[in-house]
């Protein structure tokens, strides 16, 4: 997952750092290098993302990918899905839902909200873990266009 | 107070009576006045009688006494005609005064004394005819002058007068009274109308009174009723929040107990992982020198696994818990869809999917009466059936085949009884309550379950409006009934309205 020069930096946003840290070994695991951020609550991931202003300047030129949390302790992941979306920098940058809940209304209001992928974790672990491994071999085919 | 049915019915009952006898009354007091206005027009015409009879027989004399005169004048024979009627007459004329008198108390006395008076009268008459007649006018003029004929017609006078006088009083007497008898039947009548008018008033106002008081009383049922109905949709609605709460509340922790779940589980399975770099290097000769490599060698070969496999098999049941808590309040959050479900087609389908148990235990499901097509939520009465069949079935007595029995029960025009038996385990008395329970089972515990049929079978019967009972003998069977209304749409409406 890769253009040329630039690598492409994930950020995590998982409240949950036994999961977080257990995301990282299994995307590890399927060979994925790159850099990969984490943030456990949700305002200090949108403060990386869109900086301290709020006007998502900050990651202009970046290659992101975001994996979110919808449960976090200080706001919905759905929030900060709407404000990624809707910010004109960081808008592209694909949004990788990945949480517990399995609602169908939650699946569909994440994917009007411009959700690219939406994952529910699987609680038997075999399950998870093959779930990131394969969400792993998916970003090394994945196209990830640069911020503007 | 309100007038009891049976103080209502012996008041308007009295005063019907009491009319109906004053009406008696007044009939019979009429007739009685009749008759005795009868009776004294009667008597007032026999008393009339009396009277020109006597005048009569007055008359008569007098007749017979002028043409003695004439005739004694004149010594005509046309003066004599008159007499010689009127002597004739007298007799005619007594014999009917006599008849008019017959009944009367003194008259005999007075009879005889006229009688008596007449006859002196007509002996002096005819005895002065005939002295003139004989050509003695001196003597007859004799006779005449000792006025023997006038006192005889005096007395005649005075006796008939006297009598008349009477017969005046009596007459007027009976007037009188007829007058009398009139005044009372008049007076008795107007008494006896305002009387009934008065007891028809006292029946109209007792009803009146009794109509009053039942349109207070059914006015005041009816806001009774209006309130009782008020309070029973602030309690359904406070009741349909409370169960809403419950199943977010449910939701919510399931989820939030879900996730701590995923670590337990991952790290386990980490932990496993790790363990095989260290279970090869126990087992290198290089290391069996240190010291406690005895302990070490148990702890990674046999005390850690076990303890990983504990950590696995509870977690594995916890999940099963939490997913069954999350499909009964995913249950509870599912938007009932009512429609026509043929209940035949519906048992049929279920018989379709037990199909297998019922050939490998023998057994047979008997729908017993027709069935109704309702309208209700398909998917819920498939669950609701499938589940009691379900059960029905895995727990069935060792020794006998099982037997499963549905028949619908009538009911009202609002609601469907269905009953599920069998002759199954059954289900011990103190029980009956707990099966409905989450996570609750009852009885031999050899069949795999998560004690959460029966609480999700509740769940969705009550959520349709309806309720489940159970009897049952432990050993013997039991029997499930069901009751739920015929149409899901009018309880969404009232839920509805309600909401609203």
């Amino acid at each position: 997952m890769s253009l040329e020069g630039k690598p492409v930096a994930i950020v995590m946003i998982e409240d949950d750092e036994g999961h977080a840290r257990l995301i990282e070994r299994n995307i590890r695991r399927a060979g994925v290098n790159n850099e990969l951020i984490p943030f456990t609550n949700g305002s200090s991931a949108l403060e990386y993302l869109l900086g301290a202003d709020g006007s998502g300047e900050v990651s202009a030129g970046r290659q992101l990918l975001v994996l979110l949390d919808l449960n976090l302790p200080d706001m919905t992941g759905i929030s900060i899905l709407e404000k990624i979306k809707n910010n004109r920098h960081v808008k592209r940058s694909p949004v990788i839902v990945l949480t517990t809940t399995d609602d169908a209304r939650e699946i569909q209001r994440c994917y009007d909200l411009g959700a690219n992928v939406y994952i529910t974790k699987p609680v038997d672990y075999d399950n998870f873990a093959n779930a990131i491994r394969q969400l792993g071999l998916f970003f090394a085919v994945m196209q990830v266009p640069e911020t503007q | 107070m309100l007038v009891s049915k049976f103080n209502l019915m012996r008041a308007t009952v009295s005063f019907v009576a009491v009319g109906m006898l004053i009406l008696l009354g007044i009939v019979g007091l009429s007739y009685w006045m009749l008759d005795r206005t009868g009776q004294s027009t009667e008597e007032l015409i026999a008393t009339r009688d009396m009277r020109s009879r006597l005048v009569d027989l007055l008359s008569v004399v007098q007749d017979a006494e002028t043409g003695q005169r004439g005739f004694l004048l004149t010594g005509e024979d046309r003066y004599l005609t008159p007499y010689t009627v009127a002597v004739r007459a007298t007799d005619e004329k007594f014999d009917a005064l006599r008849r008019a008198l017959a009944r009367q108390p003194d008259s005999e006395q007075f009879l005889s004394d006229l009688k008596s008076a007449l006859d002196d009268k007509l002996g002096e008459l005819s005895q002065t005819v005939e002295l003139r007649n004989g050509g003695k006018i001196d003597e007859a003029m004799a006779l005449v002058r000792s006025d023997r004929g006038k006192d005889l017609m005096d007395r005649i006078r005075s006796l008939i007068g006297g009598r008349r006088e009477m017969v005046e009083a009596r007459l007027n007497r009976a007037v009188i009274a007829q007058r009398d008898n009139a005044l009372i039947l008049q007076r008795s009548i107007i008494a006896g109308g305002i009387l009934i008018l008065l007891a028809g008033a006292g029946a109209a106002w007792t009803l009146t009174r009794y109509t009053r008081e039942l349109v207070h009383a059914r006015s005041e049922l009816e806001v009774l009723n209006f309130g009782l109905e008020e309070r029973v949709k602030e309690r359904t609605a406070d009741l349909e929040r409370a169960n809403e709460e419950v199943q977010r509340f449910a939701y919510i922790v399931s989820h939030d107990l879900r996730a701590p779940l995923v670590n337990v589980m991952g790290f386990t399975t980490e932990l496993k992982a790790s363990l095989e770099p260290l279970q090869e290097i126990v087992n290198d000769p290089v290391v069996q020198e240190l010291p406690r490599i005895a302990e070490a060698k148990a702890a990674v070969e046999t005390d850690i696994p076990e303890a990983l496999s504990f950590i696995k098999t509870s977690t594995k049941k916890m999940d099963g818990l939490i997913n069954a808590i999350l499909k009964l309040s995913r249950e509870g959050r599912r938007v009932l869809n009512p429609e026509r479900v043929d209940l035949e087609a519906l048992f049929a389908g279920i018989e379709g999917s037990v199909q297998h148990q019922l050939q490998e235990s023998d057994g047979s499901l008997v729908v017993e009466t027709a069935l109704p097509t309702i309208v209700g939520d398909k998917l819920s009465l498939e669950q609701v059936f499938g589940n009691l069949i379900d059960n029905a079935l895995k727990y069935q007595a060792a020794d006998r085949p099982p037997v499963v029995k549905i028949r619908v029960r009538p009911q009202s025009d609002s609601m469907v009884m269905i009953e599920v038996e069998d002759n199954g385990r059954g289900i011990a008395e103190q029980d009956h309550t707990r099966v409905f329970d989450l996570f609750r089972r009852a009885g031999k515990q050899d069949k795999p379950g998560e004690g959460i049929g029966l609480a999700h079978v509740q769940a969705l019967v009550r959520r349709m409006g309806g309720q489940i009972t159970l009897a049952s003998e432990l050993g013997k069977g039991t029997t499930f009934r069901v009751r739920i209304p015929r149409n899901l749409r009018f309880v969404l409406e009232r839920l509805g309205e309600f909401r609203g």
